[in-house]
């Protein structure tokens, strides 16, 4: 009889208390892929978001809505008026911010109701926009829906190109480090149906203060992450080289700590995959491998220096001194020792294979 | 006042019957149209004597041959004479009147001779009516043996004698059932079964009160320990070589007369999923399609409802490239995922129940026009996507795999609290279901033996035969949960084969 209470009383709860759980069927929704942030004037900003329409065997149409607003959340109630079904975030694939945005009022309290909505994944990617954001959802990229074919993109520059990883959680991850500044890509419509991956942005406390061509993301990759997958050109007296399968490592290394001295050493392996010279002698191998060190060497310092120069600090370095040293001060960090870093570069390149027919 | 009245009547009416009853009992027999008694005369000693017998239930040949010229030619005087002159095994002269109907009534003919009506003498001339040995129906296998077990029990005991024949296996036979008085066998391996559990199946044999028993399933279902739960708890075959394997595990068997399935308990879980062809394949293969076997069930069970709690609640489960098949098949769709789910579902049970109930030729036809032309049909019409129509036939598909027919029901029933629950309450309801399930697992016993082992409890060295298939040489030792009196079974491990070098 007990048994039959028991059954009765988690009978009734489960069908009262299920009220409580929002439905949320799928062909019911609008799941918005991808929100971009425009600057209007100093207060409001603009809101744009795209959401796919499926249609059978055909790739899906973008919907693109807009609305004006101080607070994200607010600007989704303003687009909300406009659609037919619920806009949910939960399949979110990119956010997007404009440059101008970005720049001139930051992106600090953009990012707070991302990091908040249960629903949005955290492997999300971010990107500053040259142009407007919503001018860039208009176009028609791909066959898979504009915000995934961003998303792609980006992931495909991460995986095999010069784009050092990122997404939602690690650019959370920098922004609250206080030893790190978090970065973002940028990205350009190039024309109604292309969008391009230009290089890479920086940020301080949350506003755009640099930015990087995508020729030089090549060196910021092998100071921050590591390659499995790269190519890059390397040019001697005799010819031009294109060497593939790149792999690297980076190391850090704390040499003095007065004035503080990091030495970052990079390992570089990969494969000679076309030569416009003559003929591949050893001795050019190793000019070529010398030419390759000597470009890390100064384009990587280069950066360094730049970063110093603006007081952000991309690669980690005021995290990386935390590790080394105990009782490490923040503060003092920020005002003065950061700028007197000294940093070394050093390199080691290796070809370890230059073709088949020699 | 009118109560008692009534009573004492009915009391009195009743004793009066059960007078008239023992009083007419000659009478009652000689209703029936099938009791025979004929009067013969010895021809040497002249002894009138009268057969009578059961003509549906006796083989009259018998009779005619190997009774009847002895009977009539052959010198005798007393009854007891009889025993020697009829060639017959199984004669029993008795003086008990009550033994006749029972006689009679089981294939027997009473011979009575005029002069001494206080004796009475039995000699057996069964008829035999039953099909001949088959092919496995339900627990078909490609390879290994293929008999099955028939109606008759002699024959059933005649398969399993012939598979174990020493003298440990015991066959212990009671009759149940106060009007079909169906004779059950117990049969066990002395010496390898635990005690406890032969004494827990006759106890609970014993205490079967009903009036008939039509088949073993009427056991099965009565001495189960949880007769609520829709899991089976006594496993049935009608595989004799599966019956031999597990009696010389430590198993008990139990048959019953007029059944081709034999019971096999105490059972675990696990072994509803495993095949007897498992034991005859390699045992990589064997393992594997365990494996292959356990996933269609989770499968089975869990994608409908997976489906609904995805769709109603979670689409953010759901990868990019599949959104756009799951909405563009739902879109047309007028039901929710739940109602949706629950037509087809019910549209498989349907197909399900007409083929099974319908004679073969016209199932196969009924398989067909429901499979394709309902399924489709169905999708045309925008009552289901097709995406559904997929996992649905899928999983029926899978719910069929399991080598145990009755298994299959339950998985069939399963589903469906499992998609109530995701309807109210997406994977946390899936999740509650599964909870609730695994508690009733747990509780489960059959003959008062943990029902889940080895998972729970849990019993590392049983995992030799549950989710894979070890090798022979792993099964040295009988299973631990049968708490066998000699647990191994085999010779000790590192004889190699000793095989000549040359």
């Amino acid at each position: 009889m007990k048994s039959i209470e028991t059954i009765l009383i988690m009978a009734i709860f489960t069908l009262f208390l299920s009220g409580c759980v929002e439905k949320e069927i799928l062909d019911d929704i609008n799941l918005i892929d991808g929100i971009g942030f425009d600057y209007v004037d100093g207060k409001k900003i603009r809101g744009t978001i795209v959401f796919p329409i499926f249609i059978k065997d055909k790739p899906p149409e973008n919907r693109v809505l807009t609305g004006e607003s101080l607070l994200k959340k607010e600007i989704l109630q303003d687009i909300q008026l406009q659609a037919a079904d619920p806009i949910v975030t939960g399949s979110m694939e990119v956010v997007l911010f404009s440059k101008e945005l970005a720049t001139k009022s930051g992106i600090t309290e953009l990012m707070d109701p991302f990091q908040r909505d249960p629903g949005v994944g955290s492997g999300i990617y971010l990107a500053v926009v040259e142009g407007e954001t919503k001018e860039l959802f208009e176009g028609k990229y791909g066959v898979r829906g504009n915000s995934t074919h961003i998303s792609d993109i980006i992931d495909e520059n991460i995986r095999n190109e010069d784009l050092p990883k990122t997404n939602l959680q690690i650019f959370l991850a920098d922004f609250y480090s206080e030893g790190k500044s978090p970065f973002m890509p940028i990205i350009k419509k190039k024309s109604k149906d292309v969008v391009e991956l230009t290089g890479v942005s920086f940020f301080n406390k949350g506003k755009l203060v640099e930015t990087i061509s995508s020729d030089k993301m090549f060196f910021f990759k092998l100071l921050v992450d590591k390659y499995s997958e790269g190519l890059h050109r390397v040019k001697i007296e005799e010819g031009e080289a294109a060497i593939r399968s790149i792999r690297s490592v980076h190391h850090y290394k704390l040499i003095k700590k007065n004035p503080m001295e990091v030495e970052v050493t990079i390992d570089v392996q990969g494969i000679i995959n076309e030569f416009n010279g003559d003929k591949m002698y050893p001795n050019l191998e190793r000019k070529l491998n010398k030419q390759f060190e000597k470009e890390i060497n100064q384009e990587c310092l280069a950066l360094v220096k730049n970063f110093q120069e603006k007081n952000i600090d991309p690669i980690g370095f005021g995290h990386f001194v935390k590790t080394q040293i105990r009782g490490f001060d923040y503060k003092k960090w920020h005002e003065s020792l950061y700028k007197d870093l000294v940093v070394k570069v050093k390199s080691n390149v290796e070809v370890t294979e230059a073709g088949v027919i020699q | 006042m009118k109560n008692s009245f009534f009573k004492k009547g009915g009391k009195d009416k009743e004793s009066k019957d059960i007078k008239d009853k023992t009083s007419k009992k000659e009478n009652l027999i000689s209703m029936s149209k099938d009791y025979k008694k004929v009067i013969y005369t010895n021809e040497k000693t002249n002894i009138e004597f009268k057969i009578e017998y059961i003509s549906s239930l006796v083989d009259e040949k018998i009779i005619q041959k190997s009774a009847l010229p002895y009977l009539l030619e052959k010198e005798f005087t007393k009854i007891t004479d009889i025993k020697e002159i009829l060639p017959i095994a199984e004669v029993e002269i008795s003086e008990d009147p009550k033994q006749i109907e029972e006689r009679l009534f089981t294939g027997f003919v009473v011979l009575t001779i005029s002069s001494n009506k206080e004796k009475f003498c039995f000699f057996s001339a069964q008829k035999e009516i039953g099909r001949n040995i088959s092919v496995p129906e339900v627990e078909f296998s490609v390879i290994g043996p293929k008999e099955a077990f028939v109606e008759t029990l002699e024959q059933n005991l005649n398969l399993i004698r012939k598979r174990l024949p020493v003298k440990e296996l015991i066959v212990e036979e009671t009759t149940v059932g106060q009007l079909s008085k169906t004779k059950v066998a117990i049969i066990y391996l002395q010496g390898v079964v635990d005690d406890e559990n032969v004494n827990t199946v006759k106890q609970r044999i014993n205490d079967i009160k009903i009036d008939q028993i039509t088949d073993s399933s009427f056991i099965g279902q009565i001495i189960s320990d949880n007769r609520n739960s829709p899991f089976p708890q006594v496993l049935d075959s009608e595989r004799p070589d599966r019956v031999a394997a597990v009696l010389s595990e430590g198993k008990i068997a139990v048959i019953v007369d007029g059944s081709p399935h034999a019971l096999i308990a105490p059972t675990t879980l696990i072994e509803f999923f495993s095949s007897f062809e498992d034991y005859l394949l390699n045992w990589i293969l064997a393992s594997f399609f365990r494996v292959i076997r356990l996933f269609a069930v989770a499968f089975s069970i869990l994608v409908t409802p997976l489906y609904v709690a995805t769709l109603t609640y979670h689409y953010e489960l759901i990868p990019q490239d599949l959104l756009s098949i799951l909405i563009t098949s739902r879109r047309v769709i007028p039901f929710p995922p739940i109602l949706e789910v629950l037509f087809l579902e019910l549209t498989i049970e349907l197909l399900r129940e007409a083929g099974a109930r319908l004679p073969t030729k016209v199932g196969q036809t009924i398989g067909i026009v429901g499979g394709i032309v309902i399924g489709t049909a169905s999708v045309e019409a925008g009552l289901t996507s097709n995406v559904l129509l997929i996992f649905v036939a899928l999983a029926a598909l899978a719910s069929f795999t399991t080598p145990v027919y009755r298994i299959g029901n339950t998985i069939r029933l399963l589903r469906f609290p499992f998609l109530l629950l995701a309807e109210l309450w997406g994977i946390i309801g899936i999740a509650l279901g599964f909870s609730l399930l695994l508690t009733h697992l747990i509780r489960l016993t059959s003959l008062g033996r943990p029902y889940l082992e080895p998972i729970y409890p849990t019993r590392l060295v049983d995992f030799k035969d549950s989710f894979i298939r070890l090798p022979l040489d792993a099964q040295r030792k009988r299973p631990l949960y049968l708490r066998s009196e000699s647990p191994k079974r085999m010779n000790p491990k590192g004889n190699k084969k000793k095989d000549i070098d040359e």
